[in-house]
């Protein structure tokens, strides 16, 4: 090879790595010398709901128009825990993200996601928000916010049931179990009459803990108390010992949970969807994967409180929606604007929330009407659901029972420490006394708490 | 340092003639050849940054988390031992390590020696082999998640396959999953079926090596098929069987798709590996720290258990 062709090869190899290099370095700042500020933010739906995705992106023109120095790049990415931290090192998250309502806590301990208090107490709907929906979002120990729960999936956990199994077992579908008691009865009757799972538990990705934590508040206990300046596990009590017990039984004297134990949420959406489950722990908006996604009847989905004994409580669930640590003051401004204009204001405006179900309702497959928790008052959460009412098409006499039964409990959130650790600790403990005839709940419960005070030290 | 020094390699009789050539050589040819020897490595370069930046680099990135603590947006703070003591004090981990080694044992047992088994005797096939080796190697071309779904089906206990088929004759129903005698051994049996077309492809081939001469001296002595394995098969291809146990070895203490997709440790705890506790520690907790320092630990293990394995195997191996 001549000299002239060694030095072309060496400089175009240089020249592709220089050009890589610089690719892989680049990154927005995202704000200019004008004033003019650029966010991402999550939220676009994929391109499989042409109507919904032609809506969000009006909606983000009209935004873009009302604030002419944003602009919005909307990407149809969701929350993923395996990629969220890689995309923020290398600074390709978006600026607005929506999360799990189990991440906020993990979130703010690590620093991975923006104060947003200034620019939130600046709103000036801000003290009428339901403060409960705060805590998620909230530093207990600073008392700053980061984010705030999305009103369009907030729910709070109730008893998901099937209303044609509950014909057929000779049950009313209109009047489904208000106490622990009444499910073990109507799961029995279930599984004698028809043959399939009375009642189904999910006992894997830390959904056994998270259950387990909603039966506790429902008998009146709880799952951490501080001692002192700190939280120490609180799920050795009779409340947690009970609510096992309760699964045990069904399972091993009632014989009314079927074989299968070993379940993740999407396991016994998809069981449901397939008429083989009679009732499960979930929330309302479990509609909408178990019709849309697995194909079950809307019909035959039916939606009641949380059963009680003696708590009257249930869990808050749903989502939050933050801002990621990499903003700068004048994105995180932008993306708090954003958040309250697409997630917010649609909540406590009747009017905007009527236009987006008009948008919405272009496609007959989105189910809108599903009840949610009211993000602010009763009486505006009445006022907005009037304004959307010319557009439901779920039936919604088929959540009367949840609507009813949730206006008598209190609406407790997650354990306020590693929460996902203790969920952990308990998984096993749930599969225990649903695969193990000999299972002993107390001592489950003590070993489970020994091992998780640790991350509790740790957490704090 | 003279320019000969890049190409030094293992059969010193040929290095030993390029150097005297090379010191010989008048200068212009010695010129040309590090010229060459420049372009080559110019064309590497593209090849040598890609493995660098996406292999090794994340290596010593790993290796540099394990003693920091990091959010991966703030400068990270040095913690010293901190992630390694927070691991090694986890109650999950000798849990995890006595899993992962039951989960090895029980794969070497039965995935070990079913290839092997198999390849002979599709070697001695003379219709449709192409059709048996197709079929052999069919689950490894089925992506690995869609295969753990596939079986998790069949293990359902109320509507799987494997209790429906086992009803039939009076077997079962069998817990399969659901308990934790028996989900460790069911994931080895997914696994084992998943996995076993490579290996049996290359014991396949390997035995094409095998002189025919031998089995037919063999059998006119009268040796049945086991002495012709014992005494024929197995020390021809050797090499091949060390080879795949330390490969089989180093893979089975990696498990991670099998108890992720099919149990997530469970139940109780029975199936929870180091590797899904390096994900959970990373993904679920956020603590990259300790996920990198369990994965040094790993690597260190492994690492060790290789060096122990090609020592104590070197004779057999070379004789």
């Amino acid at each position: 090879m001549h000299r002239s062709s060694f030095a072309r090869a060496f400089g175009l190899v240089m020249a592709c790595a220089l050009v890589g290099s610089v690719a892989a370095c680049s990154s927005g700042s995202g704000g200019g010398s004008d004033g003019k500020v650029s966010i991402t933010v999550q939220g676009m739906p994929p391109k499989s709901d042409p109507a919904s995705r032609k809506a969000f992106l009006d909606r983000v023109a009209a935004f873009e128009k009302a604030n002419p120095k944003i602009t919005i790049k909307p990407t149809d990415a969701t929350w993923d825990a395996q990629t969220f931290t890689a995309k923020l090192a290398g600074g390709s998250a978006e600026t607005v993200i929506t999360a799990p309502l189990t991440e906020p806590q993990g979130l703010i301990a690590r620093r991975q996601v923006k104060d947003l208090t200034a620019d939130l107490k600046a709103w000036p709907q801000y003290n009428e928000y339901n403060s409960k929906l705060l805590a998620p979002t909230k530093d207990a120990a600073t008392g700053k916010v980061y984010g705030l729960t999305a009103p369009i999936g907030t729910y709070s956990m109730g008893l998901v049931y099937n209303r044609a199994l509950f014909a057929k077992a000779g049950l009313d579908p209109d009047k489904p179990p208000t106490t622990w008691e009444e499910v073990r009865q109507a799961a029995k009757a279930i599984h004698d009459k028809t043959g399939q799972v009375g009642y189904a538990e999910t006992t894997t990705n830390n959904t056994g803990g998270w259950h387990l934590t909603s039966y506790t508040y429902s008998r009146g206990g709880t799952m951490e108390k501080r001692q002192g300046d700190k939280y120490v596990p609180a799920f050795t009590g009779k409340a947690t010992t009970d609510a096992l017990q309760l699964l045990h039984d069904m399972r091993f004297v009632d014989n009314s949970m079927g074989s299968n134990q070993l379940q993740s949420q999407m396991d016994v959406q998809r069981r449901f969807a397939a008429g083989q489950i009679g009732m499960y722990t979930d929330g309302p908006n479990a509609v909408g994967p178990i019709v849309q996604q697995y194909g079950g009847r809307l019909k035959d989905f039916g939606a009641g409180a949380l059963p009680q004994d003696g708590g009257n409580a249930t869990q808050l669930g749903g989502s939050v929606v933050m801002v990621t640590a990499r903003a700068t003051a004048a994105q995180t401004s932008a993306a708090v604007k954003w958040i309250l204009a697409e997630y917010l204001k649609p909540a406590y405006d009747p009017k905007e929330a009527a236009k987006r179900d008009k948008m919405t309702s272009a496609d007959p497959k989105i189910l809108i009407g599903v009840p949610r928790v009211a993000s602010f008052s009763e009486q505006a959460q009445q006022k907005v659901n009037a304004a959307r009412k010319p557009y439901v098409n779920v039936p919604l006499g088929n959540f009367q029972p949840y609507v009813d039964g949730n206006a008598e409990l209190k609406l407790l959130t997650e354990p306020p420490v590693a929460a996902q650790k203790v969920y952990a600790a308990l998984d096993p403990v749930v599969q225990a006394v649903l695969t193990k005839k000999n299972a002993d709940p107390a001592a489950l419960l003590d070993k489970a708490a020994q091992q998780v005070s640790s991350d509790l030290e740790r957490g704090q | 340092m003279s320019s000969l020094d890049v190409r030094t390699g293992p059969r010193g009789g040929a290095v030993r003639k390029t150097e005297t050539v090379a010191h010989h050589a008048p200068p212009r040819n010695a010129r040309r050849r590090l010229r060459n020897d420049l372009v080559a490595l110019a064309f590497l370069l593209p090849a040598l940054f890609c493995f660098g930046y996406f292999a090794w680099w994340p290596l010593v990135r790993g290796l540099e988390l394990s003693f920091q603590q990091t959010n991966l947006v703030d400068p990270a703070q040095w913690v010293g031992l901190s992630n390694f003591q927070h691991v090694l004090d986890d109650p999950m981990l000798a849990t995890a390590v006595k899993n992962t080694l039951l989960f090895a044992g029980l794969a070497l047992v039965i995935g070990f020696p079913l290839p092997l088994l198999l390849a002979v005797q599709m070697s001695t096939l003379r219709r449709l082999a192409g059709l048996y080796r197709y079929l052999v190697y069919l689950p490894v071309m089925l992506p690995p998640v869609v295969g753990v779904l596939l079986w998790q089906m069949f293990y359902d206990p109320d509507h799987g396959l494997f209790n429906k088929v086992l009803g039939l004759v009076g077997l079962g129903p069998y817990p399969w999953l659901q308990s934790t005698h028996s989900a460790m051994l069911s994931l080895v049996l997914e696994s084992t079926w998943a996995g076993m077309g490579s290996a049996t492809l290359i014991y396949l081939a390997a035995l094409t090596r095998v002189p025919p001469e031998l089995y037919e001296a063999a059998e006119t002595d009268g040796a049945r098929i086991w002495r012709r394995m014992w005494h024929i098969t197995l020390p021809q291809l050797r090499g091949t069987v060390l080879l795949l146990l330390l490969m089989q070895l180093i893979g089975t203490l990696q498990v991670f798709a099998e108890p992720y997709l099919m149990t997530d440790g469970g139940p109780e705890n029975a199936t929870v590996t180091v590797l899904l506790l390096i994900y959970r520690y990373a993904f679920i907790d956020g603590d990259y720290g300790a996920a990198s320092a369990m994965s040094l630990l790993l690597a260190a293990a492994l690492s060790l258990l290789s060096a122990v394995y090609l020592w104590s195997t070197r004779r057999w191996s070379s004789s």
